[in-house]
């Protein structure tokens, strides 16, 4: 078990170094609470939001009144009869958003066909519709208390239904905060490297496959206490889990898996300390850009897009946010997962197979 | 929570659909990623079973290293006998740590080969490790571990069991008087005792060859001394290949001395031997009163070099008599207060091999 001896040795030198360990686990604490702050659903004031009832019949004035008594919205009063004073308020800035509720709402909900309910907001706060869309959705479902067929719009677009940003950003984050994790996995094969220490250990019987396991192994207890604080953390700041913890555990975890291979291949390929912390960067921001940590890719032109799904990053993030937040089991994200095993597998088969190639230049 | 997060009751929009589909395009897009990070070559070199050789242990064959176009090795012929300490001895540059990078099997040679042991280095490099210990230019420790904790490392990676592990560090740190401080961190420990550490990880698995490269670099002269002391606690019972551009160090350690430059051995002997390679010029300097230049003429008039400055004169030629010399400096009016036939040292061996100073 030669890795076995090499992991031992690297995980001395990564925990004696209490400093170096404080800013690899005190990264994904930061990265969490500063972005869940900002960005999180829990913290912030009422969304102020106007209505405009142009139905004006019993169902929807109770439907408004029921707006009206959800601690999340503050109902501009009183409630327009027409769309045109409220258009006036949004362009005068009176108003940030508003909701219309058609003419024929009580109808098709007695009917029981699809509800169509639209939302105006200004462009210059797009945020505001994210966290609008579904506060207003659970209303509804509240409301007529079956599931009626649904539809929201944002002016003439059908809306995408998101949940709290925080339920999106949490997933997204950790996916994250495991990619940074790339530029310090390979800091201690690089640093061996430079002091002659690596070279010292090649030319003992130790086989490729040993440096790459027993260079990477050190590094699970930091990936499974990162997942643990951003998931942890998450909950604090209000993220929602309903579905598998431990189904969206293995996923991030897999995903961090996937971050250690490259940080091997990296470090395997940097010639010096410098190159190997900086050239991550040039993949990590990017990467995190086209595989949704921060926002959707969906408009992403089909290239990028390609690009985001053929590597792991997009589908942990996917799937680790379907299990979460929407509670999906491990049949609905098989695919995923499968991708995310094949892509961990392939990464070190390539991590050993140039650690191989570097051991006799 | 807002009940519109429980699943099934959200439909439609994008992050209704849970996961990414897998797209025949999102495999081909992996599938040239994958390709583009890594050539999938595994090869498995053919082992041969090794040669028992005779009394060799180190044989290079036309070795050669070419970096772009330097050429650093240039097809050197090296044969070091069992049980020898053999210095590689040459300025920074000269190719020494390239030699032994190859025949550790660190670096693949451009053209032809070497045998330790029998085993070939190309064919059997895991055979080759097997049987070497090597101390590298840097000092190469753990520096967050302890000495027992970096002995047990490289014992264990040979395979070496738990008890025998012990009492060969036990040994080894007592020999190199490291015993006190062992349960040390080592990145609190002085240049010299880092040396001695990396010596004995190169010998904690019992190695047959060992290899110090620069064994002393970067220590005062005090504890370069003490090291040496060491090394020569070790002297026959391995055999030892040592590369320094410390000729004191080749001098006061070494069986055999190869003198490399510029990619070639220029020379190789005993440390005697050597000197007297050079021993066709000979060097007296003789302190005198009264150089009249009649006695320098009628010097320069019978020896092949003859240079005076302020009372000293130097004569070099192929062949010097004492007692020659001084009886007709006495006999021409000159007084001579001392003189002495200079010894050759491996300094001078190199000067006159390579026409370099051994020293920048």
């Amino acid at each position: 078990m030669r890795f076995w001896e090499i992991s031992k040795r690297n995980l001395k030198e990564l925990y004696r170094d209490p400093v170096a360990l404080g800013f690899l686990l005190g990264m994904p604490l930061a990265f969490i609470l500063i972005f869940s702050f900002a960005f999180g659903g829990q913290a912030t004031r009422p969304i102020s939001i106007g209505v405009v009832d142009e139905d004006q019949s019993q169902i929807s004035a109770a439907f408004v009144s029921c707006l009206e008594n959800i601690p999340a919205l503050e109902v501009v009063s009183p409630v327009y009869e027409s769309e045109s004073q409220a258009e006036e308020e949004l362009d005068t800035g009176g108003l940030s958003i508003y909701l219309l509720i058609p003419r024929g709402f009580g109808e098709a909900v007695e009917r029981r066909q699809a509800v169509d309910l639209e939302l105006a907001y200004n462009e210059a706060d797009p945020m505001l519709s994210q966290r609008a869309v579904p506060v207003v959705r659970a209303v509804a479902l509240e409301f007529l208390n079956i599931p009626v067929p649904l539809n929201i719009e944002l002016r003439e677009r059908e809306v995408e239904i998101k949940d709290e940003y925080i339920n999106y950003l949490v997933p997204g984050m950790a996916v994250f905060g495991l990619m940074v994790l790339i530029t310090s996995v390979g800091g201690i094969m690089v640093r061996d490297r430079a002091k002659g220490f690596l070279s010292r250990l090649m030319t003992t019987p130790a086989r490729p496959s040993d440096f790459i396991f027993g260079y990477t192994l050190p590094f699970i207890p930091v990936i499974i206490i990162s997942v643990a604080i951003y998931l942890g953390v998450g909950v604090l700041m209000g993220l929602s889990i309903i579905g598998n913890l431990g189904l969206a555990f293995l996923i991030l975890f897999i995903i961090g898996i996937c971050c250690l291979g490259i940080g091997m291949i990296l470090g395997t390929l940097a010639k010096s300390e410098e190159q190997a912390s900086a050239a991550p960067w040039i993949f990590i921001v990017p990467l995190a850009m086209i595989s949704g940590s921060w926002w959707s890719v969906e408009q992403m032109p089909s290239v990028i897009r390609g690009i985001a799904e053929a590597l792991p990053f997009l589908h942990a993030m996917d799937a680790s946010r379907a299990v979460l937040t929407r509670g999906v089991g491990l049949e609905a994200v098989k695919d995923d997962f499968l991708f995310l095993v094949g892509w961990a597998v392939v990464i070190f088969i390539i991590g050993i197979i140039l650690f191989r190639r570097s051991m006799r230049s | 929570m807002c009940p519109c997060l429980s699943p099934g009751l959200v439909s439609g929009s994008s992050f209704g659909q849970y996961g990414t589909k897998l797209e025949p395009h999102t495999i081909k897009y992996a599938i040239i990623i994958i390709t583009l990070l890594g050539e999938m070559r595994l090869t498995s070199p053919k082992v041969e079973p090794a040669k028992v050789s005779d009394d060799l242990a180190i044989q290079t064959l036309n070795l050669t290293k070419i970096f772009n176009s330097l050429v650093a090795v240039d097809s050197i012929e090296l044969n070091i006998k069992k049980g020898e300490l053999f210095a590689l001895l040459g300025p920074n540059g000269a190719g020494k740590t390239t030699t032994i990078n190859m025949l550790c099997c660190l670096l693949k040679p451009t053209g032809g080969t070497a045998k330790i042991m029998g085993y070939d280095i190309l064919k059997q490099p895991f055979k080759v490790k097997e049987i070497i210990g090597v101390s590298p230019q840097e000092t190469a420790i753990s520096e967050r571990l302890n000495c027992w904790e970096n002995l047990s490392l490289i014992g264990k990676i040979h395979g070496i069991n738990a008890k025998e592990l012990k009492i060969r560090s036990q040994q080894l740190l007592e020999t190199m008087g490291l015993t006190e401080r062992a349960k040390d961190q080592v990145r609190k420990f002085s240049g010299g005792m880092k040396r001695r550490l990396s010596i004995i990880m190169a010998l904690v698995h019992s190695p047959e060859i060992l290899f110090l490269d620069e064994p002393t670099l970067g220590l005062d002269p005090q504890a370069r001394r003490a090291v040496w002391e060491y090394i020569v606690r070790f002297k026959g019972e391995k055999t030892i290949l040592l590369t320094t551009h410390y000729m004191e160090e080749a001098d006061f350690l070494a069986d055999r001395i190869g003198i490399m430059d510029e990619g070639k051995i220029d020379a190789l002997g005993t440390s005697t031997e050597l000197k007297i390679s050079i021993l066709e010029k000979h060097t007296m300097i003789i302190y005198a009163w009264n150089l009249t230049q009649k006695v320098i003429n009628e010097m320069r008039g019978r020896y092949k070099e003859v240079e005076v400055t302020d009372g000293t004169m130097i004569i070099t030629d192929k062949k010097l008599d004492f007692k020659e010399i001084v009886d007709r400096l006495h006999s021409l009016g000159a007084i001579v207060r001392s003189a002495y036939i200079k010894e050759p040292t491996l300094e001078d061996v190199f000067l006159t091999i390579t026409g370099k100073e051994l020293r920048e």
